[in-house]
Parts: structure tokens; sequence; C-alpha cells
């Protein structure tokens, strides 16, 4: 596959000027951000000081990369406070830091000028190692620097009505990876209850499990199904704890509250996600048009309301594709209007204990926005501080997808100083 | 600008008997100084600070430090000697084999506890806190620094 993007991001302000317009800002989570936003390239100098046996490389995941590729490379970046990058791959003609190996250390450039030193993921333990039925432990539970990641199902309904997300490429990708690698389509209880039996044997490497998948709206009632298939999971994967709950979160579809009682009384899980994606309804129903015909953007946000009552404030949240309502025809015209616009919608969501993380937009190949622009750095500083800024007014937590649960939300990697 | 740590105070550093002091500073420009004994030599010139609570004042000031420049001072006072060393936090690690080895290692030792992070803290400058020295130094640079009755005939 090949990636058509050609943002340049040579005409923009530069880093050092962007950041000496946020002093308060940690230049380090900007640099997180610009890394997002602009991906990153291996020399061929790092690609020679990987060492498989200690360095996490490309495991299956729900999103796929910006060079539309599978390779072995490493599976992403640990900044020198702790923070997680999640890059993946870009070609070099979109301009990309790169990542090149120098007196024995992995380190980012940008323009030629070495900015920053990098860790790459660490391998765990569990990896190269079997299921029971024959699979491939780190095809079944992928891993970051502290969380599991469990990604239950690689089908979204939407897309099979047509009615897929804008900005996503889970089938695009997930039919890469069943082809390319035999990931399954969808996992079995007893793989992954194994497969994180096997992970949390190793001493301090993860601190939290999260779920997710495409929606699944079959059932009696809307997502009766996708609901049933994770309450199996989730029982599976308990039966590895000595506690009735343990530190999870699932990202699913908007659940009525029945099925969000189910889920709170009959599995361990600990917070519920639910992606509104996009803080807008005119831009929700353009961007998320199966979201939008099924659930709707009020009763979506309604349902996340409603969640509150069940599993608590800050336990909660809903995620955005963070510059996603800048793109066109129908998006923001100006960064400005885009900005407060979304942030009055997080000061509701927040108000009701609701909080609100968002992920780097961007336009990936896979996508049907592939050709769109994400916003500047500016922008996803603003909207990281905003966001953080509307969660500590209202007394908001975000534990469960911290620096260190996540650590794919420049926000919540604010909320160490919270 | 970093320093090199003498074998002295390695080994004051690293003794069980001494008294270690972390003191980092808030948002508010509070100094917080708490009695830290996880504070050791890290190998490598720097020195090594576990830190068992996420949350706690100190990791907070430390991330802080991180990331807008801050300093910290660590005080020693342990075989009759006492030193301050004033340093950066220049890395902390949440995960990957230092990590770990630590985390199992501060197990072994404390009984339940979790870890949340090895904060790598750069010396920038060491310090002599004993009372003789810094009383010669003082008699050296500012001779008229002096009470006139320690000094009048009797």
């Amino acid at each position: 596959m090949v990636a058509l993007l050609k943002q340049k991001f040579r005409t923009e302000l530069s880093f050092d000027e962007v950041v000496a317009n946020h002093p308060g800002f940690p230049r380090l989570i900007a640099r997180k951000i610009d890394v997002q936003r602009r991906g990153v390239h291996y020399t061929e100098r790092a690609a020679a000081a990987f060492d498989p046996d200690l360095h996490q490389l490309r495991s299956p995941y729900i999103f796929g990369s910006r060079d539309g590729e599978i390779k072995p490379l490493p599976e992403s970046l640990l900044l020198r406070d702790g923070t997680t990058i999640l890059v993946d791959p870009t070609p070099l003609a979109q301009d990309p830091y790169i990542v090149d190996h120098r007196d024995g250390r992995f380190v980012l450039i940008d323009d030629g000028e070495q900015v920053e030193d990098v860790d790459l993921w660490p391998k765990p333990a569990y990896y190269g190692k079997l299921t029971s039925s024959g699979l491939p432990m780190s095809h079944i539970v992928s891993a970051r620097p502290q969380r599991l990641n469990v990604f239950q199902s690689s089908f979204c309904y939407f897309w099979a009505d047509k009615q897929g997300c804008q900005f996503c490429d889970i089938v695009t990708h997930t039919k890469q990876q069943r082809d390319e690698l035999g990931v399954p389509n969808r996992l079995r209880p007893k793989d992954v209850k194994e497969t994180i039996a096997e992970a949390i044997r190793e001493p301090g490497r993860f601190t939290s499990l999260c779920l997710t998948a495409g929606s699944v709206i079959k059932g009696a009632k809307l997502f009766d199904l996708e609901v049933d298939f994770y309450i199996e999971l989730l029982q599976a994967i308990g039966e590895n704890f000595t506690t009735k709950k343990f530190p999870s979160q699932l990202i699913a579809s908007a659940f009525n509250e029945k099925q969000l009682a189910r889920l709170y009384a009959e599995t361990g899980l600990t917070s519920y996600t639910s992606d509104l994606e996009v803080l807008n309804e005119d831009l929700f129903n353009w961007i998320c048009p199966g979201k939008a015909q099924h659930v709707g953007y009020r009763e979506w946000k309604n349902r996340l309301v409603r969640a509150v009552d069940i599993f608590g404030r800050g336990n909660v949240g809903t995620g955005l594709v963070g510059g996603v309502e800048t793109a066109q025809p129908l998006g923001f015209k100006t960064e400005a209007d885009a900005l407060a616009s979304t942030l009055a919608e997080a000061d509701w969501l927040a108000a009701r204990g609701v909080t609100t993380v968002y992920i780097v937009w961007v336009p990936r190949p896979g996508s049907a926005f592939k050709d769109q622009k994400a916003p500047s750095l500016d922008y996803f500083i603003r909207l990281a501080q905003g966001l953080q800024d509307i969660r500590a007014s209202h007394g908001l937590k975000v534990d469960f997808d911290d620096y260190r649960r996540c650590g794919n939300h420049p926000d919540s990697d604010l909320a160490r100083l919270a | 600008m970093a320093v090199t740590l003498t074998p002295e105070i390695i080994t004051l550093l690293d003794d069980d008997k001494t008294s270690k002091i972390l003191a980092t500073v808030g948002a508010d420009g509070f100094p917080h100084a708490v009695e830290k004994r996880s504070l050791h030599y890290g190998g490598d010139g720097s020195i090594h600070y576990l830190e068992l609570l996420e949350t706690s004042t100190t990791n907070r000031n430390l991330v802080r430090s991180i990331w807008f420049g801050g300093k910290v001072a660590i005080a020693l006072n342990g075989e009759g000697r006492s030193v301050q060393i004033k340093g950066r936090p220049v890395k902390t690690h949440i995960t990957g084999p230092l990590y770990q080895r630590h985390y199992e290692r501060i197990r072994a030792s404390l009984g339940n506890v979790d870890l949340a992070a090895v904060w790598v803290i750069e010396p920038d400058e060491v310090i002599d806190q004993n009372l003789e020295a810094r009383k010669r130094r003082e008699e050296a640079l500012h001779p008229d620094f002096v009470h006139l009755d320690l000094i009048a005939r009797t």
C-alpha cells in the first residue's frame, strides 16, 4: 500500500517558535505531539541497533501506519520523562522526525539537529510465547510500556454498512494484519486469559488492561452482542486476578444503562470509555455516520453521562480524534473556532462527570480522510492544555487513561502535575 | 555542568546508616524536603531515587522539574560527614530493565510496596556541609564576620 499524504511542515512556525508561545506547557509533551503529528523514520543505523530480544517490535494494532506497511520496526518510543510516544513509521517524503543511533543511544533528529534522547519500548517477556492453541501471544494481546491491549474483534459493523468513521482505517488495517501476519479476526477468551496470565507474571511490567474493538450493532437491543462479547472476555480475564475488580478500561460503543450495569456487575471492569470522536453534532453526523444513525450525537453524550452513575466520576471518558474537527469541507474554518467549540462541549461533559481525552489526528492512508491536513502544533498544545484545565476545574481525575495507563493523550500527560 | 562524585560521597550515599534528605520545589515555590532512604549511587555518575507513590509531592515536583528545568538538593549526613548535593532530574524510568531490577529489589527489601518510578538525578555541585570545614572557609573568605568578644583579649 502506498501512502499518499503530502503534508509539509517546513512552511509552519518552527517547533521552538511554537513552544516559545506556551512557556507554561512542557516542552517534552509538545515534542511528543509534534512527533505524533509528523511520524518517524528509522535510519539504517538505528535499524541495525534494534535488538529483537530487548526491544518490542511492531505487534498487531487496531489502526494502521502512515506508510501503510507492516514491517519489523520498533513499536514506539519513550521520552526521558517517562512519556510515551505512540508513533508509526512514516515515509521520508512526509518530513517525519528521524530516529538515529548515535554514541550508543537512540536519538530524535529534526532538521539535522539532535533534539532528544529516546528509548525504544522494552519487549515484554510473554512476546515470543505461544498459547496452548498455538497462537503467538503477541497476536492476542499487545503491549504498551505499562498496559496490555486486547483488541477483541477486528470488525466494525459501521464499516460493513459503509458508515465507518471517516478518519478510521480499522477494517483496512485488520485485513492487512490478517493476510500478512495471520492475526485472528476475533479473539477467543481462553487464548486471551492464557496470554494475560503469562504477561502479568513479569514483575512490575503492567499496570492496566484496555479492551477495544469495532462496534457490533447486533442483538435484541442495539449493541447487545458487543456487550456479550466483552462480558465473556472480561470474565475470562478476571480469572487471573485475586480481586473482583482489576484496573481496566473498555473503549466501546455507547451502551444503554442496562448494558452498562451488566458490564459493571458481572465483570472486573473499572472504567468505561465511549468515543464521540468529535465534539460537534453536525460534524459528528458527517464524520461518524454509523454512530450518528444508530445512536445519535445527543444520545451518545447522554449515555456517557448515565455511565457516570454506574462507574463513578472520573471513571468514564470519551475520546476525540483531536483536530478532525478541522477536516474540510464541513469542518471549522479556523483553529480558534474549532478549539472554542470543542472545549465548550468538553466542559459540558466534565460538569457531568465525563472526562475527555484526545489523540493526535493523523490522516491515515487507509481512511476516507487520507488526503486531509491535520491542524498545527499550536492547536494541539492549546487543546491539550484546555482539556486538562477543564478536568482540573471540575475536580475530575483521569487515572485510568493517564500517561502510564495509556500514554496516547497529550492532555492526560499533563495530569501528572494535577 | 555535572560534577563527579568522589568515592567518599558515593560511600556516604550508599550507606544505609546515612540520613538522606531530598528537597524539591513545588509550583507555589515552597520547598519540600523529605527523608528518602532509597537515594543511592546510580553507578554512572548519577544518583538514583526510587519513588514509591505516583502522586507524592516529591514525584510531582520532580515531574515539574524535568519539564521546566527545576533543581533539587540532597542532604547527606553520616559517619561524621555532612554534604549537600545540588542537581537536576534528567530522566525517569517507569518501565524497562533498570526499573524492573529496582522493582524486584525494593519489594524484596520492603515487602508489599509498589514502585512508581526510578528518577535519575545528575549532580551539578557538591558542597561540604561539615561545620568545621564551612567555618574554615568562612574565616578565610570573610575574616571580618566575627563577634568581637570571640577575639577579645581575656
